[in-house]
């Protein structure tokens, strides 16, 4: 897994590609955190992430959380329809925006 | 039944989640029970490997023996780790997937994800080992 951190103007991206398990997360749950400090407007990219084991729902409750805290925005981009079940199940979705394209996350961020 | 071994390190289950993707295929089944799978594989093995192993300082393998029938895709995770049942903990209840995001506590989800994944799921304590059986029904076609 590979993680990537990319400012556009006033909102960050995180793009990861990979699988997230318990041996990834911390490096995902490291850099989405230094997403969190230094933006409030965030999105994630999943686009080429096709595993995410319950590491990697922690690591959303985090960002969710600290996001939240600072009345901020989070946008979930390309979440694979396997993810978006499990999302589903455990409730996250109703918590995320889950856009198909980072073009579209970067809109929204910046008009909110 | 099929058996191989994996050092229990979290390096494993990249390779764990390949062998049973592989399994998976094998019994012909379809691609979004074999993630379900993958997943509650993934889940149970990282309990062993961070809790049974890991935490205790121990050092061993996380065996998985398979069999596929003709209905059925049965998985076996075997382990040394101290005994630990799954299903002995308390799951998360709609109570708590209705809460808000900010209260929920973590923990349980993983296990939560095994059981609500799997055809079948269930656990056994024999011989010092533990023994965490998975089962998938292989729809007709």
């Amino acid at each position: 897994m590979k993680v990537t951190i990319t400012d556009h103007e006033e909102v960050t991206v995180v793009e990861v590609t990979g699988d997230i398990d318990s041996k990834t997360a911390p490096e995902f749950e490291r850099n989405a955190r230094a997403a969190t400090e230094k933006s409030h407007k965030i999105a994630i990219d999943l686009t080429e992430v096709e595993f995410m084991s319950s590491a990697g729902l922690r690591v959303l409750l985090m960002v969710y959380r600290n996001i939240k805290g600072q009345n901020g925005k989070v946008i979930l981009v390309g979440v694979s329809e396997d993810i978006q079940d499990v999302m589903s199940t455990t409730g996250f979705i109703n918590f995320f925006t889950i856009v198909e394209k980072l073009d579209e996350a970067i809109v929204i961020l910046k008009q909110d | 039944m099929e058996s191989k071994s994996f050092p229990g390190i979290v390096d494993s289950l990249d390779s764990l989640r390949e062998y049973i993707g592989e399994l998976a295929q094998q019994a012909g089944l379809a691609k979004k029970p074999t993630y379900n799978l993958k997943l509650a594989i993934d889940e149970i093995a990282t309990n062993i490997i961070l809790y049974g192993y890991q935490a205790a300082g121990m050092e061993a393998e996380v065996v998985v023996l398979s069999e596929i029938t003709g209905q059925e895709l049965v998985v076996i995770l075997v382990d040394e780790g101290a005994k630990f049942d799954p299903l002995g903990k308390e799951l998360p209840d709609s109570d708590y997937f209705s809460k808000s995001l900010e209260d929920r506590e973590i923990g349980g989800l993983g296990i939560f994800l095994t059981i609500n994944g799997v055809d079948e799921f269930s656990y056994q304590y024999s011989e010092g080992k533990n023994r965490n059986k998975f089962v998938m029904k292989i729809a007709a076609t």
